[in-house]
């Protein structure tokens, strides 16, 4: 399992581009019982 | 966010919720909390770091500045800081130490 949004670490991605969403990422786990 | 909030948040006293467990992943950690069940990405080792080290500083800014988190970024990690506080992964530290 991985975040969908999930960027890899890239050296060009300027500070000021970078959002809270870029940090984390809220997941429902309804249904996933036993996926994890 | 306006400036006001993240200078808020820099300068607060938080913690890690006692009721979340961190499970290290490549792209960070997962922060699973067992009272409401919710289930939080955290997709930057730095963050994770930061998260770790917050109980340990006596202000978000500090935790930043040790886990060596550039300044330019401090307001996206305060932003996703807010974020976690929502759904209390992370709490105030007078909070923390009442419950």
């Amino acid at each position: 399992m991985t975040p969908t949004e999930l960027k890899t670490q890239d050296d060009s991605e300027s500070a000021e581009d970078m959002v809270a969403e870029d940090l984390i990422e809220e997941v429902s786990i309804d249904g996933m019982c036993g996926v994890y | 966010m306006p400036d006001v909030l993240l200078d808020r948040i820099l300068t607060q006293a938080w913690a890690l919720s006692p009721s979340v467990a961190l499970r290290p992943e490549p792209f960070g950690a997962l922060a699973y909390h067992f009272g409401n069940r919710k289930l939080t990405f955290l997709k930057r080792p730095e963050l994770v770091q930061v998260v770790r080290v917050l109980a340990e500083h006596p202000d978000v800014r500090s935790a930043l500045v040790a886990a060596g988190v550039p300044e330019s970024q401090h307001a996206a990690y305060g932003a996703a800081l807010r974020g976690l506080a929502r759904t209390d992964m992370i709490r105030p530290r007078e909070q923390e130490l009442a419950s």
